[in-house]
């Protein structure tokens, strides 16, 4: 049984413990994502494309109203996560995602994928902390 | 958890080839060959690194950092940085929750302080008055028509080409893999970003006239002794490189031991600057295969982007 769902705008700060660096990507994602609307959206996994140069999850999001729609999520490039051995069966359909992200700059139902888990808190792919400590022996 | 473990096991891989020092040159004799002879540089590679492509000015003329100067300098350089919410620097996923995070890489084995080596500070030297003002142009034009159509936006967003591919190739951000292909009288080289090949011919093959330009340039090899010579010509001047028509690259790939290929590289173009300019770096040999990128084919983010402008248009925002 799939918990209610909800769409709401984030209004505390600093909720993430670990923020992402801006660091060298297919595109500025202040140019496709609006840092002004954070989302964090709670849905069921409908279709997974891991393609280049961005993999992209689609959710089914049930809103307050009992609506359901569909959200784009933008992930990172599918290549390292190949390389990893996550592939898109480990993502499966059905399976319930919470996200963190901001949502794209026209307005529409897409969102950048900053952080991405299951609805029980545990990553989806790679734990966001999971740098080890020995990094930098 | 299983996401966990699987960082885990990558991270020990990447950091074997982390901390050594630069290498002495080969003498030849412990290096893979072709059937012909030739030092056999097929395969994958690495050009992962934390070494920046120019010095940090504080370290002035510094060329090598101490190990545990670098010990230090990488720790630094392995943590996702902080950025603030709600600002354009946080709208970003976390590198290390896809695997693109450099920590998770396996990197190359160098205590410079710089990739770039000529000149000795570690910079990139004076551009010229006329390219500058050339970059003055572009900027203004941008700044007025930046978003009106896709043919405006940058090549990486177009699906074209990223500012390390080469010549000189340098390190990407994330997904820094190269695939070495070669015969008695071609090389391939591929990065795995934007994937296109580069195919060197070493028969001898006259120059292109200059009226033929490229995005890649226009390469030509030959060996010397068991170095790989590469000249490569033909620029277009209208990357984010800057190199004119009427520059050139050399580039050196020398292959240390099995799994270590050193790569060096002047770029000559007193169109652009105002002396050449050098650098060199490690490849090291990674597992394969290599995956394909095939930009084009979900290139979503450029129709998104655009349609964000458009609604802010609409919105009078704009």
């Amino acid at each position: 049984m799939i918990g209610m769902k909800r769409i709401h705008v984030i209004a505390a700060l600093g909720m993430l413990s670990l923020a992402a660096v801006a660091a060298r990507a297919h595109h500025a994602f202040a140019t496709e994502f609006d840092a002004e609307r954070p989302l964090e959206l709670q849905g069921v996994v409908s279709r997974v494309e891991m393609i280049n140069p961005h993999s992209w999850i689609h959710i089914d999001v049930t809103g307050d109203d009992g609506e359901t729609s569909t959200w784009m999520i933008e992930g990172g490039s599918p290549n390292a996560l190949y390389r990893r051995g996550i592939t898109k069966e480990s993502v499966p359909i059905g399976a319930e995602l919470y996200v963190f992200g901001y949502q794209a700059r026209d307005g529409g139902q897409r969102i950048v994928g900053r952080t991405i888990t299951f609805a029980d808190g545990s990553a989806l792919f790679f734990s966001g902390t999971a740098i080890p400590d020995d990094a930098a022996e | 958890m299983k996401g966990s473990t699987i960082l885990s096991i990558a991270m020990v891989a990447g950091l074997v080839a982390v901390g050594a020092h630069v290498h002495a040159q080969s003498d030849g004799t412990d290096i893979p060959r072709t059937a012909s002879g030739r030092p056999d540089f097929q395969g994958h590679w690495s050009s992962a690194t934390v070494t920046p492509f120019t010095r940090p000015r504080n370290l002035g003329d510094k060329e090598f950092f101490t190990e545990e100067e670098f010990a230090e300098y990488e720790a630094g350089r392995l943590v996702e940085n902080e950025t603030q919410p709600n600002t354009a620097g946080d709208a970003h996923y976390v590198l290390s929750d896809f695997g693109l995070h450099n920590s998770q890489n396996t990197r190359a084995a160098t205590l410079r302080t710089s990739i770039i080596t000529y000149p000795s500070d570690g910079q990139l030297p004076p551009t010229t008055p006329e390219a500058d003002a050339i970059a003055a142009e572009r900027r203004a034009y941008d700044q007025e028509h930046a978003y009106d159509s896709a043919s405006n936006r940058p090549m990486t967003e177009r699906c074209i080409m990223w500012g390390h591919n080469g010549a000189p190739m340098l390190p990407a951000g994330d997904n820094s893999n190269n695939q070495i292909v070669q015969s008695d009288d071609h090389f391939v080289f591929i990065q795995e970003m934007m994937q296109e090949p580069r195919i060197v011919p070493l028969t001898g093959l006259d120059p292109l006239t200059p009226a033929i330009q490229q995005w890649y340039g226009s390469s030509r090899g030959e060996w010397d002794g068991d170095t790989l010579v590469i000249e490569t010509s033909n620029f277009t001047g209208l990357t984010n490189r800057n190199i004119t028509p009427s520059g050139k690259v050399t580039e050196r790939f020398s292959m240390i031991d099995y799994g270590t290929i050193l790569y060096q590289f002047t770029v000559d173009d007193p169109n652009t600057w105002t002396d050449t300019w050098s650098g060199e770096y490690t490849l090291t040999r990674v597992e394969g295969p290599m995956f394909e990128y095939a930009c084009h084919e979900g290139n979503y983010g450029l129709a998104n982007i655009l349609s964000g402008i458009r609604a802010e248009e609409a919105a009078g925002e704009r």
